[in-house]
């Protein structure tokens, strides 16, 4: 049962912050997310040759579990969670999966039992759901990641999360052509149907293993569209089209609440700041420690209202100051100690508004997600909530307007490549219907037409 | 909640894409770049706004006006993807435009290749291909585009490609380049396969590799592999090759940047 949200979960954007969610979600060993504290969240990826047989990755997974949690416990931290995003063969061999997780949740358990220390183990199966040449969303492969979801609830992971990839065939060949129609389309529409199909399942299979179905990100999409962008002096596409990809994906991963997921979402989620504003769930983030894994240009800013707090990814490997799970988990720590120690002291929303301002006028994508104005893209979103057209459409239209002011105010500053761009994404905006209906009959006319691997059928179309 | 100043903000970020760029306007920078010929300005042009229909109109007008319809993508449609190309490097247009272009001069070589027998003078082969287990393929549509707005013929071998099929498509085709993109530290490991491989068949073809996880020291554990940072890389190196021969220390000499 998908129910949409109409409304806000905070009364105003000043009540988000950081380590406090208005419905914490209780998880694993003695964690409880977004109940006044924060916790970091610790990720990473096998060495390359790990993946040659189950019994290496396995081996390789106690090795990263057993550095990361004696590291915690080494500095005195009081919460952790780990996060596994699971190589192809453990999401297409479910056992695999299963038998990591069994393996890392009771390395946890040892060390929880022994130090009390707060933990719980996060799985973030692969979507799978593909072939070579096309996106093969429902089918057998659809029932192969389910099985996989299946395998690690029953095994030891305490939240489920996945990066789905619904619309992603439109999207990608929209946003290398400025085509806002296709960005709105692939996130807003295509993703969105998806999301509530796949989510409304692992939600079922949460609910039966009695574990907690997490959240998702527009990793794929959104994360694509930052990542083309780049940084300041990068010339493939202009940050302003990244941040209305970003304000539309709000509306798409918000789909995963709706459908019966708690949260904590996903890490990578940079959209996180509006569903947290919109549905009240703890969120996790990554940013300025999580540059082992990539760049961004809002590194303090993503901090403002996290929950868990995350290196995104780091290959497992030796580094001076031990292995790079310990480095980068140790760096995490220290960063979620200084947003207890203000929560403690009631400074808490001192210290958010510092990490905001630090990027707000850093680039556009950073002021749009800053917290009032990343509630202001929540409103819009909720304005026509029952709608996953309409509500995205708004949140493009309310993500320009804010950027508007933003450039009169004279504070942000854009260069005149960037504005033009996001002159054209508010004339291609003001020319799209107004009814969800016409939408999707010109855009499957179009796509169907245009892109050769976009399949209606994977979205029962 | 709190704020700056706005005299203040400078003291803590530059936005130096602001204060760089450039007085010149896009459109103003290809207008000076065209060619000044009446029949094969409005083709160069065409494909530097990316629009197909213009383009094949402004060819129409330049094969009935007598101009050799293979010599017109050299002539024309090169040319005008020459602009773009430049106008990209030196930072002036965004990568979308590229696109938009290249499907327009792609366009424009078929329609080109269809009113005549004569086949045009390849200038260089690439294979390109995602990792074997990868599914992650915008880099790769990225790098392909790049490579054909630059003249080369590329063999797409799409994504989650098989290590055979990668060293098949080499036999068959003899590229001067062979392309591999991956996003997963995981599936990277296949290059290692494809570098093995292609040298135990005696092939000594250069292997440019990029993308998410991929890292220059990865890249440079195996014999053939060249690290490409960015996509606009492999045009470079394919264009090295044909300048500089396909020697594998100096391509790494050239491109390894770190």
């Amino acid at each position: 049962m998908v129910q949409k949200y109409t409304s806000m979960a905070y009364a105003s954007a000043d009540d988000l912050v950081f380590g406090k969610a208005k419905f914490p979600v209780k998880a694993g060993l003695g964690l409880e997310i977004g109940a006044g504290y924060t916790t970091p969240e610790i990720n990473y990826a096998p060495r390359p040759q790990a993946g040659k047989s189950k019994e290496k990755l396995i081996k390789e997974y106690e090795r990263i579990t057993t550095d990361s949690m004696q590291r915690m416990v080494q500095i005195g931290a009081p919460s952790v969670v780990l996060e596994t995003e699971h190589v192809e063969q453990m999401t297409n061999n479910p056992s695999w999966g299963g038998e990591v997780a069994h393996a890392q949740k009771t390395i946890m358990e040892e060390y929880h039992d022994e130090y009390g220390i707060k933990c719980a183990l996060r799985h973030t199966p692969g979507d799978i759901r593909e072939d070579r040449d096309f996106l093969k969303l429902r089918g057998d492969k659809y029932d192969l990641l389910m099985e996989s979801f299946e395998q690690i609830a029953q095994n030891g992971a305490d939240l489920l999360s996945i990066e789905s990839m619904g619309g992603k065939e439109v999207f990608d060949y929209s946003i290398l052509r400025n085509d806002t129609a296709g960005i709105l389309f692939g996130i807003g529409v295509l993703g969105s149907m998806d999301m509530e199909m796949i989510w409304s399942d692992i939600a079922d299979i949460a609910k039966k293993n009695n574990v907690v179905a997490a959240g998702d990100t527009d990793c794929a999409q959104a994360n694509t569209a930052m990542f083309i962008a780049g940084g300041l002096l990068d010339k493939n596409l202009a940050h302003t089209i990244a941040i209305v990809a970003r304000a539309i994906s709000a509306g798409r991963s918000l789909c995963a609440y709706e459908a019966g997921a708690t949260g904590p979402g996903k890490d990578c989620g940079y959209e996180n700041t509006i569903i947290k504003s919109i549905s009240g769930v703890p969120i996790a983030q990554e940013g300025k420690s999580s540059t082992c894994a990539h760049s961004d240009v809002m590194g303090n800013l993503v901090m403002q209202a996290c929950d868990l707090w995350s290196n995104e990814s780091v290959e497992y490997h030796g580094e001076f100051g031990g292995t790079s799970v310990q480095c980068w988990g140790e760096s995490l720590a220290y960063d979620c100690s200084l947003m207890n120690v203000a929560l403690k002291t009631g400074k808490e929303k001192g210290l958010r508004d510092l990490f905001t301002l630090s990027d707000k006028y850093r680039d556009p994508q950073g002021y749009v997600l800053a917290y009032e104005n990343a509630y202001r893209v929540g409103q819009a979103i909720v304005k026509d909530g029952t709608d996953n057209y309409l509500r995205t459409k708004n949140a493009a239209v309310e993500c320009c307007t804010i950027l508007d002011e933003g450039i009169a105010s004279g504070k942000l500053r854009l260069t005149r490549f960037e504005t033009k761009a996001l002159a054209k994404v508010q004339a291609d905006l003001a020319a799209l219907p107004d009814n969800s209906d016409q939408f999707m009959s010109d855009c499957l006319t179009k796509y169907k037409e245009e892109v050769a691997v976009f399949r209606p059928e994977n979205y029962g179309l | 909640m709190l704020d700056l100043k706005k005299e203040d903000i400078d003291g803590i970020l530059i936005r130096y894409n602001v204060s760089l760029e450039k007085e010149m306007t896009p459109d103003e920078a290809a207008e000076e770049l065209y060619p000044k010929d009446e029949l094969i300005y409005p083709i160069a042009k065409a494909i530097y706004e990316g629009e197909e229909d213009d383009v094949i109109d402004g060819l129409k007008a330049a094969i009935d006006a007598g101009k050799n319809p293979i010599a017109l993508i050299n002539d024309a449609l090169m040319v005008g993807m020459g602009v773009v190309s430049q106008l990209y490097d030196e930072g002036i247009i965004f990568l979308p435009n590229v696109m938009m272009s290249a499907d327009a001069m792609l366009d424009g070589i078929e329609y080109c290749k269809d009113q005549t027998d004569e086949v045009p003078e390849p200038k260089g082969t690439v294979v390109c291909h995602v990792a074997e287990g990868d599914v992650h393929d915008i880099g790769k549509n990225i790098v392909a585009a790049l490579l054909r707005a630059n003249g080369f013929d590329v063999v797409d071998l799409g994504r989650d490609c098989p290590v055979d099929e990668v060293i098949e498509a080499v036999e068959k085709e003899k590229p001067i380049l062979v392309t591999g993109t991956a996003l997963m530290t995981t599936t990277m490991y296949a290059f290692k396969e494809v570098n093995d491989k292609l040298l135990e068949k005696g092939i000594k073809v250069p292997f440019a590799c990029g993308g998410g996880a991929v890292n220059q020291d990865f890249v440079s554990q195996y014999e053939l592999g060249v690290y490409g940072e960015e996509a606009a890389d492999a045009p470079k190196i394919a264009e090295f090759i044909l300048a500089s021969g396909d020697g594998i220390e100096k391509l790494r000499e050239e491109f390894h940047k770190h």
